[in-house]
């Protein structure tokens, strides 16, 4: 191996600026959220260092767990609804064929690249009871009342419904093109064998696919615990606190209170939340894969 | 059997064009209540004819607004994050997958922690850091976080494709004297085509529609990015509901442009980053 | 002194106009019973604040190039407050061509966010929107991030006695508030009419005509309960007609020692949650404040529950406006007013006698004052009496009239009079009582607790 290969001063110039961006808007950021955490500070004034209170706070604090619970709805939502159909559309698609294949596929993914501002400010619309496209729909069906999803009790599903519908095209993306990726002679195979298209798919593409089911549980179950854009658009937390999520009761607690200190202590908890949760999902799907 | 094969097929094929449906109709009444008067909303149909159709909302919310402005903003700001997310992964990865270094997995380990934060956790101690070092409202304050947390899944990408494209072109290239910046130029990026596309789309998606750090550390126009227009609007033109649709409908529209032209490539992309994520 | 400021619309009411009518005893009727209605506002507990007054003569005249960033709560620049306050800045920028005036606007919620964001970040705008209420400001004083204004500036603008109490700690003015703003109902006439209904003058019969109304399919009264503030100053409002001159006395009392024992606060409360449904639209725990206004200017509810502030809106109907209803009969009470939304200059602002000198100037009466109500946008805090054109609309002629007739204002509303912390919990605890997610028993038991 050449010299030039174990140069540390090219070694150090090739990592800088990637370490440099981590250092400033990552690192840096939880250092000073963790010192913040243990301070009460306003975002006014000067900061008293009060240990570890915000944390026994936190705990005892029912938004924060509400927050959480949501986060886990959220995920059993995305993992129980989004993807079993994300997953039979993607097979139903496979087998379609032809220009339909291309063009639905492309009408399923459309509104994920629209922007969460447009979404969340367009489905405000659909749900109002006073002119919504749902009440509307839900008159044609002969309802006479005025339905207002936001409101309490239903707004959690509302909020869930928007976000299955806004990212259903990534998920069924995925199944695509993973059983895109499942050889052609498997299912001829299985055809010669006289196997019904229902056995196919529960014997042949549904075993296939367990990696790529993995990956997007784990991305499903990420994505519902990082959560903020849309629910601070749509119900920014409302009502009351019952779409509170993580990211949005930090930025309430924040911005709306003055309470800067104990907003860190909700964003360290979140972070760790966020670590222990990847790297749960990284040793429980690595541990299966050792066994089969 | 064959009969109920068809049949089966028949009725997935509804299904199929059912939840496309679903999944357009919202932006065809986006699109609908764009084009009429603005107290059409409150009539009784689903949707209403346009006649005439209302073309005057989209020129006045192309053009009455800063729309044209934040479009531009949008797309350089995109650009750049893209451009150095490529180029600082293409280095990192580089480094860590060819050359020799003890420290080379722990460096590794610390680029693709970031794929585990949650990016709203640091927006708080971020907006202290950036106001102490005077980037807030510049095109810093949002290139350095869309960089910083686009670059773990960027280098994530590029090195384990790296790792799967052939050393020995290389080493021989290093021998002949070139350095290892030049061999990284001429030899290795025009290997990395694919894996660059794809980290420049899934950059791209990622960063594109972000919201809530435009809002936290953008105040004046200046650097302010498409999703802005829709918050900008909804207050600008509060009574108007035709207008706030037009000003939606053109937000999305760029993105949706972009899809369509790129829509092979974003099929890829996605499934690489799946593969390999 | 600088020259009036023309208003360059066309569709403003009585614009150019300026001779002086029959309304003008009237006003000052209504300016002298502001006058006793904000003296009850001086008992408002302030924080001590950084009190390094200096002063600062106007001083913009300079060659040197200043660029003055405002931040805003105004978002509509093109009509309304925000049109007056832009057509300000630009005579202002005119008539100072080394002066940029550069204005970020946003929505009330977005920009109360943001403005937390400002102050943490000690990067905050020159001049700035603030709202004269303790939970606005306790905090943002005691902080010093606002720069003390000198009271002798404004010894001629006419500020009504006790409008300035608001931005005063320890005798120190921090900002100069921009509006007295009345609560009440606009309504539809047409829609009145059209179903037999008058207005309502007691709390029964706005019960009767919500039922009137409910029953022709149209949602009585459009409410943005999203924001839950308007929630609480309905109930500030009913409380008003129950305690009268001794409403803002009761608020303060209850909110020091978390004490809401009279019997008012159960007996309104209780009323309004029982009656929520009855009263206001679909849904209105989650209506925002754009879209409350849309449906009753669209004809979609018969009365829209809000500021006075609002009076510049011009639907294709006739719009008439009432106060609170009495709630409990004795035909006495006062009616919800008090001094809102204002301006200040940061602290830190490098520009911060050229802010002082574009706040001054904005606040010379022939500008705001004038300008506001000859236009109908709204109605100044200062005394305006000289600028009554006689052309103004019937609907600022029914709010100057429900001021006159009323014998007193209420003052800050309950959510306002604790620090910033403090808000949440009674506007999220009235607007879950209100919409029906807890009882009655659990918004007093929240309240006490908190």
């Amino acid at each position: 191996m050449h010299k030039l290969y174990s140069n540390k001063l090219v070694i150090f110039s090739l990592v800088l600026p990637g370490l440099l961006t981590f250092l400033i808007a990552i690192l840096a950021p939880i250092v000073l959220s963790v010192y913040y955490s243990l301070t009460d500070y306003s975002g006014l004034g000067a900061a008293n260092f009060t240990g570890l209170a915000n944390y026994a706070a936190l705990v005892q604090d029912e938004v924060f767990w509400r927050a959480l619970l949501n986060s886990v709805l959220l995920a059993l939502g995305f993992i129980c609804i989004q993807h079993p159909i994300a997953v039979l559309v993607a097979w139903k698609l496979d087998r379609l064929q032809g220009k339909a294949e291309g063009l639905l596929r492309c009408i399923y993914f459309l509104p994920n690249v629209i922007s969460v501002a447009v979404i969340a400010y367009l489905w405000k619309f659909i749900y109002n009871p006073n002119f919504g496209l749902l009440q509307k729909v839900l008159e044609l069906f002969g309802y006479e009342g005025s339905f207002n999803a936001l409101g309490s009790g239903t707004a959690i599903w509302a909020v869930l419904v928007v976000l299955v519908w806004h990212g259903f095209g990534w998920g069924m993306l995925i199944y695509y093109t993973g059983i895109k990726n499942i050889d052609q002679v498997v299912y001829e195979a299985a055809a010669l064998d006289g196997a019904t298209s229902s056995q196919t798919f529960f014997r042949i593409t549904l075993p296939m696919m367990k990696p790529v089911i993995k990956y997007n549980v784990t991305l499903a179950i990420i994505s519902a615990l990082k959560q903020m854009e849309t629910v601070y658009l749509l119900t920014n937390g409302g009502p009351g606190n019952e779409t509170q999520f993580m990211a949005t009761y930090l930025y309430k607690q924040a911005s709306g209170s003055y309470k800067y200190g104990y907003g860190n202590a909700i964003s360290v908890v979140f972070i760790v939340i966020c670590l222990a949760a990847t790297v749960l999902m990284n040793k429980l799907f690595a541990e299966r894969k050792e066994a089969v | 059997m064959v009969g109920q094969e068809k049949k089966g097929f028949r009725i997935s094929t509804l299904l199929l064009i059912v939840l496309a449906v679903i999944q357009l109709f919202p932006l065809i009444w986006l699109i609908d209540f764009s084009l009429v008067e603005s107290d059409q909303l409150f009539t009784s149909g689903i949707l209403v004819w346009p006649s005439p159709f209302r073309w005057v909302n989209y020129t006045r919310a192309l053009f009455e607004s800063n729309f044209l402005h934040y479009l531009f903003n949008s797309i350089l700001i995109n650009a750049l994050a893209v451009i150095l997310v490529v180029v600082f992964a293409t280095m990192a990865s580089f480094a860590c997958t060819r050359m020799r270094w003890e420290l080379s997995g722990f460096v590794s380990l610390l680029l693709m922690m970031g794929l585990m934060i949650p990016i709203h956790a640091t927006l708080l101690p971020n907006y202290i850091i950036f106001s102490k070092i005077k980037i807030l409202d510049t095109i810093l304050a949002l290139l350095i976080p869309y960089v910083a947390f686009s670059l773990p899944q960027g280098f994530f990408l590029t090195s384990s494709y790296m790792d799967s494209v052939p050393k020995e072109l290389e080493e021989a290239t290093v021998i002949d004297g070139c350095g290892v910046y030049r061999t990284l130029m001429i030899i290795v990026l025009p290997m990395m085509k694919a894996s660059i596309a794809t980290v420049s789309i899934m950059t791209y998606l990622n960063n594109w529609n972000e919201f809530v750090m435009a809002m936290t550390f953008l105040s004046s126009p200046d650097w302010k990015t498409l999703p802005f227009a829709v918050l900008e609007f909804t207050g600008q033109y509060s009574s108007d509901y035709a207008i706030q649709f037009a000003v939606m409908t053109l937000s999305a529209l760029p993105a949706i442009v972009i899809y369509i032209l790129l829509n092979k490539n974003i099929t890829k992309g996605v499934a690489m980053g799946a593969v390999k994520g | 002194m600088a020259k009036a400021v023309q208003l360059d619309t066309g569709k403003a009411p009585g614009a150019g106009a300026n001779q002086k009518g029959g309304t003008t005893t009237k006003l000052k009727n209504l300016f002298s019973l502001l006058v006793c209605g904000s003296l009850l506002a001086s008992t408002l507990a302030g924080c001590s604040g950084s009190s390094t007054a200096q002063n600062n003569t106007a001083a913009s005249g300079g060659d040197d190039a200043v660029t003055i960033k405002v931040f805003s709560n105004l978002t509509d620049r093109t009509s309304g407050q925000g049109l007056i306050e832009q057509t300000i800045f630009d005579a202002y920028m005119a008539e100072n061509p080394n002066v940029t005036i550069e204005v970020e606007a946003l929505d009330d919620e977005s920009y109360k966010t943001k403005f937390k964001a400002y102050a943490t970040g000690g990067n905050m705008p020159d001049l700035v929107n603030i709202w004269c209420s303790p939970s606005f400001l306790d905090e943002v004083v005691a902080a010093g991030t606002l720069e003390p204004l000198n009271a002798d500036d404004y010894a001629d603008y006419g500020f009504t006695e006790g409008s300035l109490d608001g931005v005063t700690y320890d005798g120190q003015i921090y900002g100069l508030p921009r509006n007295t703003d009345v609560l009440g109902f606009y309504y539809n006439k047409d829609m009145f009419e059209a179903n037999g209904v008058e207005v309502p003058t007691t709390w029964d019969e706005l019960l009767e005509v919500a039922q009137v109304f409910q029953d022709a399919g149209i949602s009585p009264i459009s409410m943005d309960g999203q924001d839950k503030w308007p929630l609480a100053h309905f109930i500030n409002c009913m409380i008003g007609t129950v305690k009268g001159a001794d409403t803002y006395a009761t608020m303060v009392n209850s909110v020091q020692n978390s004490d809401y024992s009279d019997p008012v606060w159960n007996d309104t409360i209780s009323a309004a949650a029982e009656q929520a449904s009855l009263l206001f639209q679909p849904g209105f725990e989650t209506t925002d404040y754009a879209t409350s206004l849309n449906l009753f200017v669209n004809g979609q509810s018969a009365m829209f529950f809000m500021g006075s502030w609002e009076m510049s809106m011009a639907p294709d109907f006739e719009v008439g406006y009432f106060t609170m209803p009495d709630f409990d009969g004795d035909g006495e009470g006062v009616i919800g007013a008090y001094n809102g939304g204002g301006y200040a200059v940061s602290f830190s602002s490098a520009v911060k006698e050229e802010a002082i000198a574009l706040l001054n100037y904005m606040f010379e009466p022939e500008n705001w004052s004038n300008l506001s109500w000859k236009n109908g946008v709204c109605m100044s805090a200062q005394d305006s009496t000289q600028y009554l054109t006689g052309n103004e609309t019937a609907l600022q002629n029914d709010i100057i009239n429900a001021l006159n007739n009323a014998s007193g204002i209420t003052g800050m509303t309950y959510n306002d009079l604790g620090d910033s912390a403090y808000k949440t919990l009674p506007e999220d605890s009235t607007a879950e009582v209100l919409s029906g997610m807890i009882s009655v028993d659990d918004f007093f038991a929240n309240l006490q607790n908190g």
